[in-house]
């Protein structure tokens, strides 16, 4: 990086942590510093959901992704719009009603304290560890790439955003997450105007499109039924229901942003917002990977676009056979080069036999390419058996940090920062919210007054600030564990959703019943999970159901003996 | 729950019609890109 790059990166942050703090000034109890005394507009509210949803990874892995597998992961989305509509309708209107903090004060209410204490306990697992993780991804990513060291990094990556989301509670997250939304997409679009500026001057956006097309990146809609395969409108439109209902509906560090609205009619707006802005903004994100896809077909891509792992076989004993490898990579890079230039001049004449003739030429290049960079990954593994080897989340950050101008990379790299401030930040106040409303303010210290509790949110903020960090320094150590981590969300979802639902439609089940129903239903999905037997979005709603049908169950057996007896 | 005056929805005089907007959207969102995939593939 520049000196230019470090001070746009300097300045862009600290102009967000003073931002975060002169916005939030004036705390005094645990409204005020949960909620925002509920004042917020639906725009802030649609910013802020956006923001805690979107993390690093977001703008990192969704070009790779589209760059290596196609546009097909837009599908992941399609649910969303329509969990939109259900938490409007059925979701909101309670958690407003009730005026509750977290979401799962509403359980002690409807069930019993053991529901609430069990449900909040789970939340608190997979959002601490998950939190963790998204402190550690974009930072395994900058500091390979750059050269930083991962410690110092995962401490930069989640320390500085404590001082605002400490001082100054949900109202600093929410006024930051807006603003750096939009310095993110400000960011995104040059992004892509630069890839489309960097392609060779005859190749116009159609061209780019049909290039990208007919090397099947433009895959966004995959109509075949498949229970193990992740990404196809089936498993989008209906697992991804069932996981947007799950995080939207029940995930605090969702629900705590829409509580903040100043009215019912002001939640509502910012949640029907999201559904009709997330597909299309997902959508130009991966573009932008399907472009920088053909980018890379005019011009040499790495054999493995994860500097740092290459820098570590060029200094190992293997160095001579990844040369090899990188020779024959480079070659096939200039094949390539030469059919991508016939098959636009052919696109350009609509000569169909030549596009034809040129495409299968291109794919078998891509595909011997594929190969290559198959074999280069196994011999990484070689080197360092830890390595992970799968290198899209590093693609569009080696396209920025090599082909942007200065100033831009520092502001790519701040970006970076930003989209993982806003997620972690929302996280870190809903952990603290749920510790302090469910667990310490209920059971430990009921009657603190404001300033004691204002002070105990606080300390429960940097508490959970610490401990992310920690287990970001934890993972360094242990790449295999991240992908566990990650899964960890999609293995409680849908129990908890299960919870909610039997809450909101099961009337004669109670507290009891739903305790052990979904003790149940969380065997079975880790049951299922570890004998492989569906893809991970469908375990949101088969733990629903579960939960649902075990709770029932339990509760007609309940009631059988009670009338006996 | 009992709607109350405020909670009127904007432009529309129905939630309703602000579902049935966002169940539209996506639907016309889910054709684009059918005839996107089909056109560029």
């Amino acid at each position: 990086m520049s000196f230019l790059d470090w001070i746009v990166l300097s300045c862009t942050l600290i102009f967000i942590i003073v931002y975060g703090v002169w916005k939030s000034r004036g705390q005094k109890d645990l409204d005020s510093y949960f909620l925002g005394n509920r004042s917020m507009p639906w725009y802030i509210i649609l910013l802020s959901i956006i923001g805690t949803q979107a993390s690093a990874i977001t703008f990192l892995s969704a070009p790779g992704q589209a760059y290596s597998d196609g546009m097909r992961f837009v599908q992941y989305y399609f649910g969303l719009p329509l969990a939109m509509i259900v938490i409007c309708i059925f979701f909101v209107p309670i958690f407003h009603r009730l005026k509750v903090i977290t979401a799962y004060e509403y359980l002690e209410q409807r069930f019993d304290l053991k529901t609430r204490v069990l449900t909040s306990f789970l939340f608190l697992l997979q959002r601490a560890l998950s939190t963790g993780i998204s402190i550690y991804a974009p930072s395994i990513i900058l500091s390979s790439l750059l050269g930083w060291n991962i410690y110092y990094t995962n401490l930069f990556m989640g320390g500085l955003l404590i001082i605002y989301t400490m001082y100054g509670g949900t109202k600093a997250v929410s006024y930051t997450q807006s603003l750096q939304l939009a310095i993110i997409f400000s960011g995104m679009f040059l992004a892509g105007w630069m890839v489309m500026h960097l392609l060779p001057k005859d190749i116009g956006f159609s061209e780019a499109l049909h290039v990208s097309g007919k090397m099947g990146k433009l895959n966004v809609i995959v109509t075949d039924f498949d229970l193990n395969d992740r990404y196809n409108i089936w498993s989008g439109v209906i697992g991804g229901f069932f996981l947007a209902l799950s995080y939207f509906g029940t995930d605090q560090s969702q629900v705590g942003r829409y509580l903040t609205a100043k009215t019912l009619t002001e939640s509502r707006m910012g949640l029907l917002m999201n559904g009709l802005v997330k597909v299309p903004m997902q959508f130009l994100i991966m573009l932008i990977g399907a472009l920088v896809f053909v980018f890379y077909l005019y011009f040499r891509a790495p054999i493995n676009f994860n500097q740092g792992l290459l820098n570590k076989v060029h200094n190992s004993e293997y160095a001579p056979e990844m040369q090899v490898l990188e020779q024959r990579y480079d070659s096939l890079s200039v094949q390539k080069a030469g059919y991508v230039k016939a098959l636009a001049a052919a696109l350009k004449t609509e000569n169909e036999s030549e596009i034809e003739k040129v495409k299968s030429s291109l794919k078998a290049a891509e595909t011997a390419g594929d190969t290559v960079r198959a074999q280069a990954g196994r011999l990484i593994k070689k080197a360092d058996p830890l390595a992970e080897v799968n290198d899209t989340n590093y693609i569009f950050l080696h396209f920025v940090v090599n082909n942007l101008p200065k100033g831009m990379v520092g502001l790519l790299i701040a970006i970076i920062f930003l989209a993982s401030w806003g997620s972690i930040a929302a996280a870190l106040n809903s952990l603290a919210s749920t510790t302090m409303v469910d667990i310490y303010q209920r059971m430990i210290r009921p009657d603190g007054t404001d300033a004691q509790n204002l002070r105990a949110s606080k300390a429960w903020t940097l508490f959970w600030g610490i401990f992310s960090i920690a287990v970001a320094q934890f993972a360094s150590g242990l790449g295999s564990l991240i992908e566990a981590v990650n899964i960890l969300g999609s293995l409680f979802y849908g129990t908890i959703l299960g919870i909610f639902v039997t809450a909101f439609s099961m009337k004669s089940v109670k507290g009891h019943a739903v305790f052990w129903g979904a003790l149940l239903a969380e065997v079975f999905i880790v049951g299922i999970y570890a004998f492989n037997l569906v893809s991970f979005l469908w375990l949101n709603l088969i733990g629903c159901a579960l939960v649902m049908l075990f709770a029932g169950l339990w509760q007609f057996v309940e009631n059988f003996i009670a009338a006996k007896e | 729950m009992q709607e109350t005056p405020e909670e009127k929805p904007p432009v529309f005089s129905r939630w309703s019609a602000w579902y049935w907007l966002v169940a539209g959207v996506l639907a016309a969102l889910i054709v684009f890109f059918y005839l996107f995939t089909k056109n560029y593939s």
